[in-house]
């Protein structure tokens, strides 16, 4: 894990692509996609189901590790209309003592009273402590940004012709894009500029890439 | 004397003797295969026959009789209208249908009405055909199903599309005859068995055509500037440009659409008197512009066609008078038949002319030439345990009439394909389609196929039957959008990540025009007219071809044999081979050798069991696996027709290597196992078994947004199926199809056990040699580590933005 702080605040980025606010006790997440593995499946394509149940244990690992308070969900919670992976997240929100905010995504096409009868306050967009919480990236905010969307990833190269392509947390510098949390989500390659910091993670280490050509 | 023969003399024509050959077994009521080349007259051979029958029959029959399968659709025009003139001379009533995807929708409604007496297709139209409700009816009355070209079939997945859909026929027309014609192939007697199933009456008759074939090698004046790597060849368009000058018509083969579009344009450029004269034939081009060059060839109008494989095949170019060669063609077989293309009278003569790319391919010339004289000529390697093309043929009978799998099941098993698909993988592939291979829970809602009260399986509703319909068929395929003027007017397709690389105002080359995009718009590439010079060209993402076993024998010999050197093309290379000499050494047939060497790029360690590409890859990555075990290491690998390269950032300790023995073939099988997992080469295979098995849905046509919930790549598929179900038999397919047909079958323990024998040349040299080179300049690389991912990422670095 790595940790940085931004204006005096401390982030903590997890392997998992999850975000922990220190002074909030808050874990950010960007992108699970719920119910796509669910969405495929209804419609005929036979996306194992057990790469959506890795949320759920993803997730837990997570709340064991610090003290928290509230999740904050960065856009695209689900993956599209509701189907039965709702039910599931249902019984597991019932189940947890935190508050949970939502910042609507694009694919977040679930009625906002849908979560708030579960207690998960939906918004657009979410200013704390000086810090902005959208779901699109955006170069222009004011406040430094705390986003998803993309998915992002970089391609490493190295001697003997070695490449890698890895999620990372993409660290501009008036903004910090998470990766997906989601399982069954893609990779969007971004191509750095000299200002930006790449950190990248590989499911068991966050490490930042400092060497550049 | 038959009615054909009748027909053949009012004609002024004489029966060849494996004509009436067929006429006699046809007559007999036999099964059959007839070898024979294209332009020989294959097509009335069989036709004949057919005609005959319905001359003796009093009442001509009102459904569809026969039923004739090609691989291309150009061909498929071709048979349409030769088959069509000999029936209307025998019953003006009666027609010969055209039905493939190109075929307009009045057009097959009308054939449905009113069904053709014969009818002309391909593997993918036949399952379309027999994806609707009323095909037993429809195929009621079929006598015979003639499939085309059969060597061409067999060693691809359509193979066993088209051994599954004659398999399915005969369960409900167990009187049908099944007819193969073929070119000569290696495995003949495998090539009959597949296609006519286990019967008894069947003949095989033997055209017995050889035409004589003349292979010229373009020797560069000097080697100088030859390059030593695989390039374009465009160096020695001058000496192509004499013989397209000297004769009246020329077809110019190169092996990919990219090399098409640049020698297109780089003869127009260097002869611009040829505009007018000059076109060009791949299979991305809009089927108006190809059909229109194919005619312009049978009518004399053009003076060169540069082309690729899309007109390897049949269609009857009498007047083409040479063929020029661009590259290795990778096997004997599809030599003689490129150069077949030429002189394509029966018993004309053929002239091929061979233009080597970089200098080693000139030996592969001078091991052609052997294998044509020797008439060595390869197998074809059908495919084994095709879940994808089974389970896309299932939901093609669901998405239809529905089908009971205890019946099916036995017929499935009948196939060559499928001989050993036990109990246990049809349940699987059953439970796949019913509950998406999961055991059944309440809140899963996955939807693909339905069970009936009686038993019959069905399409679940009509979304999934649509998602089917759209993507049947799709045995090769990639992203393409279709490329349009702004005013109108298609111009062909061209794959997306090609075109997603572009900006608006980018310029490329395509079907010889330079094009300039204006945007991408509802699957649709909008681009209009360039004036530009300079333009990229298009690389179409296409599987490399890989030199048969054959060749490589072929070439092994030619290498090692002392009268090679008095040929002209290894007099040229003799600079070269000496350079080689001096640099490493020329390997003799019982020695390996691996030279070793640095640059700035890490260290060199490159093998040269010339192989083949195929066989090359596994090995690389095999003995790759194995050096990675002695302790944690990461390489990045290429592959040749001659050799492959390991390349790492440090180097393995010569000592060490050697006193492994690390090529050994004890643990053949279980170390490719690990190998082909660990390095990832079956992902590759993945991308089309994906496609084929519906599981990369590729949207409604002009309606690619709808769809976008439901999009994923390929990659994604393999990477979910390999964490979480890594028993998925898509995913096992994926591994081993990398084992049994990339490599062919039993051919590694062969190559292991000869290299066993062998005497290990290491060779520490102090610059890459000219064997190396085109090895070492290769982009397209595999990868294999035994480093964790966070040791590698400490040794590496990010590629920064470049500022405009």
């Amino acid at each position: 894990m790595v940790t940085l702080e931004i204006n005096a605040n401390e982030f903590v980025l997890h392997p998992s692509g999850a975000v922990y606010w220190r002074e909030k006790q808050t874990w950010l997440l960007a992108d699970i996609h719920l119910g796509k593995v669910a969405h495929f499946r209804k419609n005929g394509i036979a996306v194992p189901r057990a790469a959506e149940g890795s949320f759920y244990q993803k997730i837990a690992l997570l709340l064991s590790l610090f003290p928290v308070k509230r999740l904050l969900f960065l856009g695209d919670l689900f993956h599209s209309t509701q189907n039965n992976e709702w039910y599931l997240f249902e019984a597991w929100v019932k189940k947890q003592p935190y508050q949970m905010v939502l910042i609507s995504g694009n694919h977040d096409l679930i009625p906002p009273w849908k979560l708030e009868s579960l207690g998960i306050e939906v918004v657009s967009e979410q200013q704390e402590a000086g810090f902005l919480f959208h779901h699109f990236p955006d170069q222009s905010t004011k406040s430094f940004l705390f986003c998803g969307h993309l998915h992002p990833g970089v391609k490493l190269t190295g001697a003997g012709k070695q490449q890698l392509k890895l999620p990372c947390f993409y660290h501009t510098p008036t903004q910090l894009i998470l990766p997906a949390f989601g399982a069954f989500t893609g990779l969007h390659l971004l191509k750095p500029k000299a200002t930006d910091k790449v950190y990248v993670s590989t499911g068991k280490e966050v490490i930042e890439i400092v060497e550049r050509v | 004397m038959s009615w054909a023969a009748q027909w053949f003399k009012s004609n002024n024509w004489e029966p060849q003797p494996f004509q009436k050959q067929c006429w006699k077994a046809y007559k007999e009521g036999k099964s059959g295969m007839l070898h024979a080349p294209t332009g020989s007259g294959k097509t009335y051979a069989l036709w004949g026959g057919i005609i005959n029958e319905l001359k003796a029959n009093e009442v001509p029959p009102k459904g569809l009789t026969a039923l004739w399968i090609t691989p291309l659709r150009a061909l498929g025009v071709e048979i349409q209208k030769a088959t069509q003139k000999m029936l209307q001379d025998c019953n003006p009533e009666l027609y010969v249908g055209l039905r493939t995807a190109d075929t307009i929708q009045s057009e097959r409604s009308k054939q449905f009405k009113k069904p053709p007496f014969g009818l002309v297709s391909t593997p993918e139209s036949l399952h379309v055909l027999m994806s609707r409700k009323e095909h037993p009816h429809y195929f009621g009355d079929l006598k015979v199903v003639v499939i085309d070209e059969w060597h061409e079939l067999l060693g691809s997945k359509r193979g066993v599309q088209v051994e599954l859909a004659l398999a399915y026929l005969k369960s409900f027309l167990p009187q049908l005859k099944v007819w193969g014609i073929s070119a000569t192939l290696g495995n003949k007697a495998l090539a009959r068995e597949i296609l006519l199933g286990p019967t008894s009456n069947f003949a095989v008759i033997d055209a017995k055509i050889h035409k004589k074939i003349k292979v010229e090698s373009l020797l560069p004046k000097t080697m100088e500037r030859f390059p030593w790597r695989g390039h374009l060849g465009i160096h020695l368009l001058p000496e192509a440009l004499k013989i397209i000058k000297k004769n009246k018509s020329t077809l110019v083969f190169t092996n990919t659409r990219a090399q098409c579009e640049i020698w297109f344009n780089k003869l127009l450029e260097k002869a611009p008197e040829l505009a007018g004269s000059i076109a060009m034939h791949h299979g991305s081009i809009d089927k108006k512009i190809r059909l229109w060059v194919e005619e312009a060839l049978r009518k004399e109008t053009l003076k060169v066609v540069v082309c690729t494989s899309s007109l390897d095949l049949g269609v009857d170019f009498s007047p083409v008078e040479n063929c020029i060669q661009i590259g290795s063609p990778k096997g004997v077989g599809r030599f003689i038949q490129r150069a077949g293309r030429s002189g394509h009278r029966p018993k004309a003569g053929s002239t091929i002319y061979f233009l080597p790319t970089h200098a080693l391919e000139l030996i592969e010339s001078v091991a052609l030439q052997r294998g044509i004289s020797e008439q060595q000529i390869e197998d074809r390697t059908p495919y084994l345990n095709s879940y994808d093309v089974l389970i896309q043929f299932l939901m093609t009978l669901a998405v239809g009439a529905g089908f009971y799998p205890e019946k099916i099941y036995p017929l499935i098993q009948s196939t060559f394909c499928f001989q050993n698909l036990d109990p246990e993988r049809w349940e699987w592939i059953l439970n796949f389609l019913l509950q998406g291979s999961q055991s059944l829970e309440h809140y899963d809602e996955y939807k693909k196929l339905i069970r009936t009260e009686d038993g019959r399986l069905e399409v679940a509703n009509k979304k999934i039957a649509l998602h089917h319909r759209l993507s049947m068929g799709t045995i090769v395929s990639a992203n393409d959008l279709k490329i349009r003027y702004q005013k109108g007017g298609y111009l062909g397709t061209i794959e997306e990540w090609f075109i997603s690389k572009l900006k608006p105002g980018d310029t490329f080359a395509f079907s010889g025009k330079i094009l300039a995009l204006i945007r991408i718009q509802n699957m649709e590439v909008i681009v209009k007219k360039s004036k530009a010079k300079q333009a990229k060209v298009p690389a179409w993402v296409g599987g490399r071809m890989s030199f048969s076993a054959h060749l490589s024998e072929l070439l092994k010999k030619t290498l090692y044999d002392q009268q090679s050197l008095k040929t002209p093309e290894f007099k040229s290379l003799l600079p070269i081979l000496e350079q080689q000499q001096k640099e490493s050494i020329l390997p003799q047939s019982h020695e390996l050798l691996i030279e070793r060497f640095e640059t700035k790029e890490g260290v060199h360690t490159v093998f040269y069991p010339f192989e083949g590409y195929a066989l090359h890859e596994a090995m690389a990555s095999l003995i790759a696996y194995r050096i990675s075990l002695l302790s944690p290491i990461s390489f990045s690998m290429s592959f040749n027709d001659y050799g492959f390269e390991l390349l790492s950032d440090q180097a393995f300790d010569e000592e060490l290597f050697l006193a492994h023995n690390l090529l050994t073939p004890e643990g053949l099988y279980e170390d490719l196992t690990q190998s082909i997992n660990i390095s990832e080469m079956a992902r590759r295979r993945f991308r089309d078994i994906a496609v084929i098995a519906g599981l990369v849905f590729q949207g409604y046509p002009n309606k690619p947004k709808k769809a976008k919930h439901l999009q994923s790549g390929s990659q994604l598929f393999f990477e979910v199926f390999k964490e979480y179900e890594p028993d998925n038999l898509l995913y096992q397919q994926a591994v081993e199809e990398t084992f049994d047909h990339g490599i062919e079958h039993g051919r590694m323990q062969l190559v292991f056990e000869q290299l066993e024998q062998k005497k290990i040349i290491w060779k520490n040299c102090n610059h890459p040699t000219p064997f190396s080179f085109p090895l070492i300049t290769d982009r397209i690389r595999s990868k294999l580590s035994s480093e964790t991912v966070e040791d590698r990422i400490k040794k590496m670095y990010l590629q920064l933005e470049k500022y405009a």
